[in-house]
């Protein structure tokens, strides 16, 4: 339980980052990915699970009023899946599971933000302290809304790994490969939204052989 | 800032700016927000008038959008005309007007080129072996210089240009700043490209196969754009659990 609600107030934290306060990015699946397993005395699982996400999310971002995946959450909820667990499909089921409940937060930031529309007084030139209290009472409610969802993201999660964690069938680099193709995705769209393959090809090729060679040498 | 304008609470702005979406809503977007950004500055002016004050309140809390990083501008363009005393339509005009320019061009300068420009080399940097905490670290560092760089210097631009704040940003060219970045970030891309196939752990090691469908992969995403992205990360959850489904049955 202590855990959970550790879980729950980094969720609570790192959500309230994602937008109504600072956006320092401390949400984003790389920190949050990080930050939720050195809480957890799991830094390396944290950041492994936190590099997949971020590769998923990198043409994800807290624009206006979209309804974009919430990524604090996903990573704070993927983490906290994958640290009771060390079978060989635990990474990539709580990264799903991440995957999942990222938009299960990106939900509850909609219906936060139609509850702030209710907290923000229609006439703030009456009280003007009002404001102030409006603002701080949307905070709380965001850091609770992040809290709960993390919360029950992980008991969720780690529920349901807890019956497929030991039957996993597969290599542990099968379940990685799954997750590397569906990231791919992501980072074509990212060469979409730079101009496309044909007006960055120099700069790309250019980039990728050197990714090549130094990952390898390096 | 200009030696004859007044002290208008530039800190206080300042900080409040960092919690000006705290109560983002439908209604008024950043409206409230706003206001509550602006209240130091309002304060400083209209603080022994209540009645002007509320006022002020009021017209600064009506609806309002701009990137969260830029709306600095805003605020210290608007405090400058408060403190200019002028007539309350223009200020509303003035409002209207720069809500526009300050949301697309800190969307295509932050949301698309610094934020994944930083997130980039940062991932390079983990497929490159660097330690996580100095992953993480890079990354905060790096982000928050330009992001905190970009909050004090439009809240000068705004306290010390006024109204002429559009001139001053069209002569300083943020667009401008986000192609230059983009060439980068191209680059970083290809290098990130690179470093998932071929390092330890990375696509290689599992098989030319996996290779190779991630590939079709990228492809999918250069071709479909963003309409491509939710249906991907639903397969990928979709093929994991029937992985999970598969080792329960058998």
């Amino acid at each position: 339980m202590t855990e959970l609600l550790r879980f729950g107030v980094l969720g609570g934290l790192l959500g309230l980052d994602g937008t109504a306060v600072g956006q320092f990015m401390m949400s984003r699946p790389l920190v949050a990915g990080w930050l939720s397993g050195w809480a957890a005395g799991a830094p390396g699982l944290g950041i492994t699970i936190g590099a997949i996400l971020e590769l998923f999310l990198l043409v994800s971002f807290p624009t206006g009023g979209a309804r974009f995946p919430e990524g604090s959450t996903a990573a704070v909820v993927a983490v906290g899946v994958a640290v009771p667990f060390d079978g060989s499909g635990a990474v990539a089921a709580s990264v799903a599971m991440g995957l999942v409940w990222g938009e299960v937060g990106g939900w509850s930031v909609t219906v936060q933000r139609r509850v702030n529309s209710r907290l923000v007084p229609t006439d703030v030139a009456s009280r003007t302290g009002s404001l102030g209290r409006a603002h701080l009472l949307a905070i709380v409610t965001d850091f609770l809304r992040g809290a709960v969802v993390s919360m029950v993201g992980v008991a969720l999660g780690r529920a349901g790994l807890g019956v497929v964690d030991a039957r996993w069938p597969v290599d542990p680099s099968v379940s990685t490969g799954v997750l590397y193709v569906g990231a791919a995705v992501s980072l074509g769209i990212l060469l979409h939204d730079l101009g496309g393959f044909r007006r960055r090809r120099i700069l790309f090729v250019l980039g990728l052989a050197f990714g090549i060679v130094g990952a390898r040498f390096l | 800032m200009s030696h004859d304008t007044p002290p208008l609470g530039a800190f206080g702005m300042l900080m409040r700016s960092l919690l000006i979406q705290g109560a983002w809503n439908y209604r008024t977007m950043l409206g409230s927000g706003f206001a509550f950004a602006l209240l130091p500055a309002l304060k400083r002016l209209y603080g022994n008038d209540p009645n002007a004050l509320a006022r002020a309140i009021e017209r600064h809390s009506e609806h309002f959008n701009a990137h969260p990083y830029l709306a600095p501008i805003a605020l210290g363009a608007i405090a400058r005309l408060e403190s200019d005393q002028v007539d309350v339509e223009t200020i509303r005009r003035f409002r209207t007007a720069v809500r526009g320019p300050l949301g697309g061009l800190g969307d295509t300068l932050v949301w698309a080129t610094w934020l994944p420009l930083v997130a980039v080399c940062s991932l390079v940097l983990y497929w490159f072996g660097v330690p996580g905490w100095g992953v993480v670290l890079a990354f905060v560092l790096v982000y928050n210089v330009g992001h905190l760089g970009l909050r004090v210097w439009g809240l000068w631009l705004g306290l010390d240009a006024g109204r002429d704040v559009g001139a001053r940003l069209t002569a300083v060219d943020l667009g401008s700043w986000a192609r230059r970045l983009q060439g980068p970030l191209v680059i970083g891309l290809g290098v990130l490209c690179g470093a998932v196939l071929s390092a330890p752990g990375g696509l290689s090691s599992i098989g030319p196969a996996w290779s190779a469908l991630a590939a079709v992969a990228f492809v999918l995403g250069l071709v479909g754009g963003h309409r491509a992205w939710r249906p991907a990360a639903m397969a990928t959850v979709g093929a994991i659990a029937f992985i999970g489904l598969w080792g329960i049955l058998s």
